[in-house]
């Protein structure tokens, strides 16, 4: 047994075991020590994560397969694969679980062990559509995902909870509709539907031959595509996303925003991408999807009545640069699509983890109701301007350098246009930001807020730990184009 | 015209007629039904997927595997509108206006 095979099957066997172990005690002992059972998940998944990582870059491989359970050299046997892509959304998820957990540990309070075995549940479902290097397995943990998703937003069981689940579900079994379809009309083409058998399909198709099976494979990618930009919940599939976050607890909210539609969407896409960007019109598609969720998301945004929900929207909007990024199909391209998927991480989680803290103190999220705490929520105050500052993409945070990566990435890969509305929208941006960000913080204090504290616990720690990724890796940045100098991908 | 265009466009109907349930109803029941139809369309995809490539077995476990997806999606959905009924007494969709922006 080395550290990286203990750590991979670790991916699988920690959220099982966490579930198992904590259903052992009972329900009043498992109510009040959730934190723990959950944290250690969440943590588990962080140090596997970069000890994989370290590991595996030790050994000087870049790929490692492995089984669950079973020997992986058997004929036909499935298998799952951890490269450095996946490592880091795996520190995503561990990281978006984290937060979370700090974040319920103040705002969940009857639901905790529902919540404590969803949330592992709904780990293990994104390390499975992590791991697996099959697309009907891809598929399989998508539902796990989306599943556990449904009930953690209807487990409050309020009428907005319930009305967000029930849009989630019918838009979410839409997409697995089509993504099933496309795996469907694949298998009829190739007879295999593992990572290795499908790459290079552009060669094996020919365009204008008309047979019915070619015509069936751009059926199947139209499919895929709008399959996963409705998970990803981008312009014009994003109808279910604002509702779902803004019914939803806040915890469940970061885990939705922070993780799921980045491993059930943008990684899904990311698949489509490596899998069939040889195909020519997969990424122009994907490059029309991102630039109109990039416009309309942000002109929505402006106009929204609830903190969420225009976080929710701003959400839509970076999930566009994210998929302009991948459009490019180059290596400058997934690098800056991943080092935008990590800071958007970070600085959505600490809005969210914001909502948390102004929803516990003053009760609501109303924008029309909240002015002037600025004084009252110092560091609330702080961590919020530094997360804008980080979405509109202003050194020296993370956003900026990822911002500068994707507009690097489109002019490398000869789309001027596209870079540069890419970078007039960063004004969008700042628009709606700076409008939260004035009727919540700055102004006159309003009387019946007067009385409002500064948030104390887990939900402070939690904003601080974020804003200090936020600039952390916004000063280490500089450090990390140099290694990709170094490597020649820049 | 050969089984499989036969089988292909019965599947396409299916799809639609499912998509068609989800736009023309406005109960929440039959909402699900609708998104039950389309699955059980796809299901024949992959059974015809796995007569035209010659891997009937791996298609026939992929048919089972998805009909347990399948109906914890209908479990989770029939229970989301059940809680909305006791909520708001009917089955209707309309009813659904808490979430506005």
């Amino acid at each position: 047994m080395t550290i990286l095979s203990i750590c991979a099957h670790g991916f699988i066997y920690g959220p099982i075991l966490v579930v198992l172990i904590y259903n052992l005690f009972n329900h009043e002992f498992a109510r009040k020590h959730f934190f723990w059972f959950a944290g250690t998940g969440a943590v588990w998944q962080i140090l596997a994560a970069i000890g994989g990582f370290t590991a595996l870059n030790q050994n000087g491989q870049t790929s490692y397969a492995f089984g669950a359970f079973w020997d992986i050299r058997l004929a036909g046997a499935a298998f799952f694969e951890l490269n450095a892509t996946r490592f880091l959304l795996l520190l995503i998820v561990g990281l978006v679980a984290l937060i979370s957990v700090l974040v319920a540990h103040q705002t969940v309070d009857f639901n905790r062990s529902s919540y404590t075995n969803l949330l592992m549940i709904l780990v293990l479902g994104m390390n499975g559509m992590l791991l697996v290097t099959d697309l009907f397995s891809l598929y399989v943990f998508l539902e796990v995902t989306g599943l556990c998703c449904f009930i953690m937003i209807a487990m409050f069981r309020s009428r907005a909870d319930l009305e967000g689940s029930f849009k989630y579900l019918i838009l979410s079994e839409l997409s697995g509709i089509f993504i099933l379809t496309a795996i469907a009309f694949l298998m009829m083409k190739t007879g295999s539907l593992r990572y290795a058998d499908l790459a290079g399909l552009g060669q094996r198709i020919s365009a204008g031959s008309g047979q019915l099976e070619d015509l069936l494979v751009y059926a199947a990618l139209i499919l895929l595509i709008s399959g996963f930009a409705i998970k990803t919940g981008v312009v014009p599939f994003h109808s279910w996303l604002p509702d779902a976050y803004q019914s939803a607890d806040t915890a469940v909210s970061i885990l939705l925003s922070g993780a799921v539609n980045k491993v059930a969407g943008v990684y899904g896409l990311m698949i489509v991408m490596q899998l069939f960007g040889d195909v020519a019109p997969v990424g122009p598609s994907l490059a029309a999807v991102g630039i109109i969720s990039i416009i309309i998301g942000a002109l929505l945004a402006v106009r929204q009545p609830q903190y969420k929900r225009v976080v929710a929207y701003s959400s839509v909007s970076q999930m566009g640069y994210i998929l302009l990024a991948l459009s490019t199909g180059t290596t400058l391209g997934l690098v800056a699509a991943l080092a935008h998927i990590l800071s958007h991480t970070a600085f959505k989680s600490t809005l969210f983890t914001n909502a948390a803290a102004l929803q516990e103190q003053t009760g609501t999220l109303e924008l029309k109701d909240l002015g002037g705490l600025e004084n009252q929520m110092p560091v609330t105050a702080f961590t919020s301007i530094i997360a804008f500052l980080s979405t509109a993409g202003i050194p020296p945070t993370a956003g900026f350098w990822s911002k500068i990566l994707i507009i690097l990435a489109l002019w490398q890969a000869g789309s001027p246009v596209l870079a540069g509305v890419a970078l007039v929208a960063g004004i969008l941006s700042s628009a709606y930001l700076i409008r939260l960000q004035r009727t919540v913080f700055f102004g006159q204090t309003r009387p019946e807020l007067a009385k409002v504290r500064e948030v104390r616990g887990s939900v402070l720690t939690a904003e601080v730990l974020l804003t200090v990724i936020t600039l952390g890796l916004g000063l280490l940045y500089p450090y990390i184009l140099l290694l990709l100098h170094a490597g020649g991908i820049l | 015209m050969n089984l499989v265009i036969v089988l292909l466009i019965i599947g396409l109907l299916m799809i639609v007629a499912g998509c068609w349930c989800l736009m023309r109803t406005f109960h929440l029941l039959k909402m699900t039904i609708g998104i039950e139809v389309a699955m059980k369309a796809v299901t024949l995809f992959l059974v015809l997927a796995g007569r035209i490539s010659g891997k009937i077995a791996l298609s026939e476990t992929f048919v089972i595997t998805v009909m347990v997806a399948e109906v914890i999606v209908a479990v989770v959905g029939t229970g989301t509108a059940v809680g909305l009924f006791r909520k708001y007494g009917s089955m209707d969709v309309r009813n659904l206006k808490q979430l506005k922006g």
